[in-house]
């Protein structure tokens, strides 16, 4: 039998590591948006963002929208951009978007 | 999404304008407590607008000061609102009021009475039926029991079969199916002679049963026996067996020959219209006429002709208000003489209508004779006669 050695890598800046329920969605490959609370990002046209899993709104501004989730802040860039509907667990956001950011 | 917006409109929502420093927030809360809001966009740096159903601002105010933000009412949306604004109105309330009562009350009233599937002749009688129940156009369709009526119906006329009744919406359906009576039953082993229906001259005989009396060739009368259903032996030699009766089968094929003999007549008198019309009106509503001052008919003598004006509704359906039409005409009667050959072709044709009704139906006519005839005191005489051929055998029971 050999002993096996386990060591802890020390985190690294941003990148933290995939929580309990995440390693478990995997391992049963149920989706993540599921069991984990990962946000779920629909993009449908360039004309709507649906956003799924979400814990609130950041800040809204007519070009940009930040939205705060589990795995960090997604930021929407775009024109006109305005709030169709929301409640507690999605918000669909309208207008012409250009970008969808993670990080931001 | 279009249902939704029906949804909301039907529940009623305001739009709102949110004045603060951290407007996200202001939306952040309410999505936490379950208020609905829909359509947001930034106004400025410090405002925004959004729609938000009523339900959800009655629960602002505690929102509101929360995210220290201000809320105005920009607008009022749906019917709620909508209803509040005709709250006060009360010629408005009362004419729905009115509306619904007229609808109920139109609705709750025969309109029409439809009788179906009877022969002319029963038409009448049903219709007599009716009115006795006092069924007419516009009773009440609240004390009209549809089994008593059709059993009344069945009842009341003879030769009806079956009846029914239904009420279907405004309209009172009548179906009647017409009995088939009974053709009379003769027995098989009963003893029959085959008699004469008719005069006539016997072209063909078929014989199944019985013995023939008469043969091919043969004139014969009315009621004289053609063959006999008593079958005597046919070897007397043998010894007397006695006779047997039996029901006497076969076909007998005469020729007969109807004849109508009409005099001639020269003069014909003739109503011919001088022009003048006079039209009498009737208001109609439902079954009862009123009659419209129009004044009383001018002429002495006229024909008259009515026809019924009715509004129509949407469908096709026959409102039951209307007019009446009752047109006069005024008529003179004018002696005409004709010639010899016009008065000859109109006896003809009169003398042919008679014949016709005359015949029975199984008869094929061969020929037709038309003989004009000078009779005493100078009048003169159409004729026809049709040579027909047809089955003549009737049956009659042997008589012991």
């Amino acid at each position: 039998m050999k002993k096996r050695l386990f060591r802890i890598k020390p985190k690294t800046g941003e990148e933290s590591a995939p929580s309990l329920s995440e390693k478990l969605a995997r391992a049963f490959e149920i989706p993540g948006d599921v069991i984990g609370g990962s946000p779920k990002v629909t993009a449908i046209g360039r004309g709507e963002v649906l956003i799924e899993n979400f814990k609130g709104i950041l800040d809204f501004k007519d070009g940009m929208i930040r939205i705060n989730s589990n795995n960090g802040i997604i930021k929407i860039t775009g024109q006109d951009l305005k709030i169709r509907e929301i409640t507690s667990e999605e918000i669909i956001i309208g207008g012409k978007i250009s970008n969808i950011d993670y990080d931001a | 999404m279009f249902l939704l917006h029906l949804w909301n409109y039907i529940r009623g929502y305001v739009i709102i304008v949110v004045t603060g420093k951290s407007v996200e927030r202001f939306i952040n809360i309410c999505s936490k407590r379950q208020i609905l809001l829909w359509d947001i966009e930034r106004r400025d740096n410090e405002s925004a607008v959004m729609k938000m159903s009523l339900r959800g601002f009655r629960l602002l105010r505690p929102v509101a000061r929360k995210s220290e933000c201000r809320v105005h009412i920009l607008k009022k949306c749906g019917f709620p609102f909508f209803l509040a604004r005709y709250r006060k109105r009360r010629g408005f309330k009362l004419g729905f009021l009115i509306f619904v009562l007229l609808i109920m009350l139109s609705t709750s009233i025969v309109w029409d009475i439809e009788i179906t599937g009877c022969k002319p002749e029963h038409f009448q009688k049903v219709m007599n039926v009716l009115k006795m129940e006092n069924i007419h156009r516009g009773s009440l369709k609240l004390g009209i029991n549809p089994k008593k009526i059709a059993q009344e119906i069945v009842l009341q006329v003879d030769g009806i079969a079956w009846a029914g009744v239904e009420l279907k919406g405004v309209r009172l359906i009548v179906t009647i199916e017409d009995g088939i009576t009974a053709p009379r039953l003769i027995k098989n082993n009963q003893a029959f002679n085959i008699v004469a229906e008719r005069d006539g001259l016997i072209t063909q005989m078929e014989v199944y049963a019985g013995t023939a009396l008469v043969k091919k060739g043969d004139t014969v009368k009315e009621g004289q026996i053609l063959v006999s259903g008593r079958l005597h032996s046919q070897r007397p030699e043998l010894g007397d067996f006695g006779t047997k009766d039996v029901h006497a089968l076969g076909r007998i094929i005469a020729r007969t020959w109807y004849e109508c003999s009409l005099p001639v007549s020269m003069e014909y008198i003739k109503k011919v219209r001088t022009g003048k019309e006079h039209n009498t009106l009737y208001l109609r509503i439902f079954d009862s006429k009123i009659k419209l001052p129009t004044g009383k008919v001018p002429f002495e003598v006229y024909e008259t002709s009515t026809y019924d004006k009715n509004l129509r509704g949407p469908f096709g359906v026959e409102l039951p208000f209307g007019l009446t039409v009752e047109k006069s005409y005024e008529v003179t009667e004018k002696k005409m003489d004709l010639t010899l050959e016009e008065a000859i072709s109109i006896t003809e044709e009169t003398a042919r209508a008679q014949l016709a009704e005359r015949l029975p139906p199984d008869c094929k006519v061969l020929d037709e004779k038309v003989n004009h005839v000078e009779g005493e005191n100078g009048r003169r005489y159409v004729q026809i006669v049709l040579e027909c051929e047809e089955d003549i055998a009737g049956l009659e029971p042997v008589i012991e």
